[in-house]
């Protein structure tokens, strides 16, 4: 059990002694007049010139080699080209107190005493504001004097209301999140049933079948002509642990879902197959009823073809949050919410759905144009292929509606095997659209060229990777599968996909998203386990899909009706596919309409772990459960 | 100490009186005044992630890191320590396009 993250560096970072002088006896004023001279170019890369047209050489030596410096008390610039050409250094030796100096290519902070970088809040501030002002300056701008008296930017007029200044977004966003997190997070209480309650749970529910062999719920699932893709998938959803804790709770019950009589409802035959998984027999069984139902819900896949587990996947889980017809009649606000909310109270949503940010940077003007886009899994791609067609931006935004992403790619290999950490740095790395998908930048009014960058607004319970192991050449006009290894961890840490790191990281080495505490904790837990891997083998048009499951520490392979122990290492060795990871903690909030105990019973402490007790019953009643 | 950060550039008299800039440092500054140099940067970063030059050094620099330990390196220690096996790592054809870039701009300039 991982306790929460507590990761900042604020925390540790002390100044040194000289900069601590320095602000004693100058205080802030310095950083002050900086900041006229700080010039911004895009992507936010800050450098210090008095003027625009100015060349900066060293005051000693009349180079502009190396590192060059500029004093924070008297401005002289001094090189630092080690080992013989320190005129920085001798700078601070001969006059006691320029001690400070500021790197004229990043505008970072220098001890030339120390010989090290250091840090201050005040400064990183005073650069931050600088940024975002330069990113308005082309249009009218209100400015008002901050936070220290430093210059911040307010926006008034109605073409700006519509920017997104990135940094103060970030930070009040953060600020109020950071607000209702507190008030709505609540401690974790292990549901203790009370006396009436114990009395009904011992009549109306049963117990799960412990055989000791092998956990609970694992049952083969027979093929039914080429439906190893459904049986893969259901596979992975039988052992979500959220998932399972919900349907396993009676939170959607089949006998009393309302839904049932006029549509077809997935959830209920989720729900039906949740009872047979977990009844206690374990010759296989036949999930028929439920391919029926999901042929009538998706007509244009019904067939007795192969079908991609990923098509599936999303097909289902729209179907379970289409037709979320929990028999609760609190929880009918799901129902208006559109597919893919955020806000979206149904169960699928609550267990898959994240936020990605998509930040467009014009390379011209810097102005960067934020979006925010729900998703229930990350598609991601393998090595780019050459020659591809390049448009994707086009078909990314329709990819984006269903819920799925894709990123094109851009020509470059990266070195050694294919991991999936390296899949997630090239999902998340600053990306150039080429001159064929300019993008309009509303600040210069014009199609400019840009920079993309992805990110992870918010991290999901249950997060579902999605490989493309496809590629599609524009020259043969073929699509073929690429069969490589791609290395997966068991255990994930998605702290540096996030956007908090990947809008810090473009802000360079800056102080004042740490020092804004809480920042850092707005992720509970950005740290995940695997627990299902889907691997398929063979061709793109014809294969098998292969479910393996963790539970209770122990890998199992589902093949269709059979199911063996496997170690680690035939798992690590699998080509994955479709990859799930849940959280490691999860944590809890209290519900807008619950009594508070409802949630309690779906999410569970290290949910991996948790070993529901009790089986879904049709007679239980709903008051207790739900 | 008062605004004097805006003070007046150092005039070249004073530069003129030291000894003369070699051809190294003469390009640099016309790379610089032009622009081009950062057009150059930015263009050698792109190519140095993409080669994955920028992942390895990372990795090279927090090796160092742990054996050391964390609070007693210095920013200019790793810059010593890694700087020569940075340069040694830069694959030819990144300095091949490079150069074919500053001689380009070096044609046009002296046309």
């Amino acid at each position: 059990m991982t306790s929460l993250r507590k990761r900042s560096v604020g925390d540790e970072y002390k100044p040194c002694q000289h900069l601590l002088n320095y602000k004693a006896r100058h205080g802030v004023r310095g950083f002050h007049i900086l900041q006229k001279c700080l010039r911004i170019r895009p992507p936010g890369r800050v450098s210090i010139k008095r003027d625009e047209k100015e060349v900066q050489r060293c005051a000693s030596c009349g180079r502009a080699r190396g590192r060059l410096y500029a004093c924070l008390l008297c401005a002289t610039i001094g090189c630092w080209v080690p080992p013989d050409m320190m005129h920085a250094r001798s700078h601070a030796l001969s006059r006691p107190g320029h001690d400070l100096v500021v790197d004229v290519d990043r505008a970072e902070l220098f001890c030339c005493i120390c010989n090290d970088q250091v840090y201050d809040p005040d400064f990183d501030r005073a650069v931050i504001c600088a940024q975002s002002a330069a990113l308005y300056s082309a249009g009218s701008i209100v400015k008002e004097e901050g936070v220290n008296g430093f210059t911040g930017v307010s926006l008034r007029t109605d073409r700006e209301k519509c920017l997104i200044d990135m940094d103060q977004y970030m930070l009040d966003g953060s600020k109020k999140s950071e607000k209702r997190r507190k008030t709505r997070r609540v401690e974790y209480r292990p549901w203790v049933p009370s006396p009436e309650e114990q009395v009904v749970l011992r009549h109306r529910s049963t117990p799960l079948v412990e055989d000791g062999s092998l956990p609970s719920g694992l049952r083969g699932l027979n093929n039914l002509g080429s439906t190893c893709f459904m049986n893969s998938v259901l596979q992975a959803l039988l052992h979500t642990p959220p998932l399972r804790n919900y349907f396993l709770s009676d939170r959607h019950n089949r006998t009393l879902c309302q839904h049932r009589a006029s549509h077809i409802c997935l959830g209920c035959e989720m729900d039906a197959v949740f009872s047979a998984a977990f009844s206690g027999d374990r010759t296989p069984y036949s999930p028929a009823q439920f391919l029926y139902s999901w042929w009538r819900h998706a007509s244009n896949l019904a067939g007795y073809e192969q079908q991609d587990a990923h098509e599936f996947f999303i097909s289902t889980v729209n179907g379970i949050h289409a037709n979320s017809g929990t028999t609760s009649p609190r929880a009918k606000h799901s129902q208006s919410s559109s597919a893919g909310d955020m806000d979206c109270r149904c169960i699928i949503h609550r267990v898959f759905s994240g936020l990605l940010r998509s930040d467009v940077t014009c390379i011209i003007c810097g102005f960067t144009s934020t979006t925010f886009d729900p998703c229930v899994d990350i598609s991601l791609d393998l090595e780019p292929n050459i020659g591809s067609d390049k448009s994707f931006t086009d078909s990314n935004l329709a990819n984006i509606e269903s819920g799925r992403e894709l990123k094109g790619a851009s020509g470059s290999a990266f070195p050694g095997a294919s991991t999936l950490l390296g899949c997630l740095d090239r999902f998340t790395r600053p990306e150039k659209l080429g001159v064929k998908e300019k993008f309009f930048c509303k600040n210069c009014q014009l199609p400019q060229e840009s920079i993309k960058q992805m990110s992870i607004r918010k991290l999901p319970l249950v997060l579902c990777f999605h490989i493309k192991r496809f590629e599609h050449s524009s020259m043969r006009n073929a699509s073929r599968k690429i069969d490589r290894y791609v290395q997966f961890p068991f255990s994930l840490d998605m702290a540096s996909y996030l956007s908090s790191s990947i809008v810090r990281l473009r802000h360079g080495n800056r102080l004042l998203l740490i020092e804004n505490e809480g920042y850092e904790q707005q992720v509970p837990s950005s740290e995940f386990e695997l627990f299902a891997v889907i691997t398929h083998s063979g061709k793109l048009d014809a294969g098998h899909y292969i479910t393996f499951l963790r539970l209770g520490g122990q890998w199992y392979k589902c093949d269709d009706a059979w199911i063996t122990s496997v170690s680690d290492e035939v798992v690590r060795a699998s080509q994955g596919y479709m990859l799930f990871y849940v959280q490691k903690t999860l944590c809890y909030k209290a519900s807008e309409f619950s009594t508070g105990r409802e949630n309690y019973c779906w999410i569970e402490q290290n949910g991996n772990h948790f070993n529901p007790g009790f089986l879904s019953n049709p007679l239980l009643e709903n008051g207790v459960s739900a | 100490m008062r605004a004097s950060i805006n003070r007046p550039p150092t005039p070249d008299v004073d530069e003129e009186k030291r000894d003369e800039p070699t051809l190294q440092d003469i390009i640099n500054i016309k790379l610089i005044e032009s622009g081009e140099k950062e057009n150059l940067k930015e263009l050698l970063r792109e190519r140095l992630i993409e080669c994955g030059w920028r992942d390895e050094l990372k990795a090279q620099c927090r090796a160092l890191m742990r054996k050391r330990g964390r609070s007693n390196t210095t920013v200019d220690e790793l810059v010593r320590n890694i700087t020569p096996k940075g340069r040694a790592m830069v694959p030819d054809d990144i300095k091949a396009e490079l150069l074919q870039r500053i001689q380009s701009f070096l044609m046009s300039v002296a046309l």
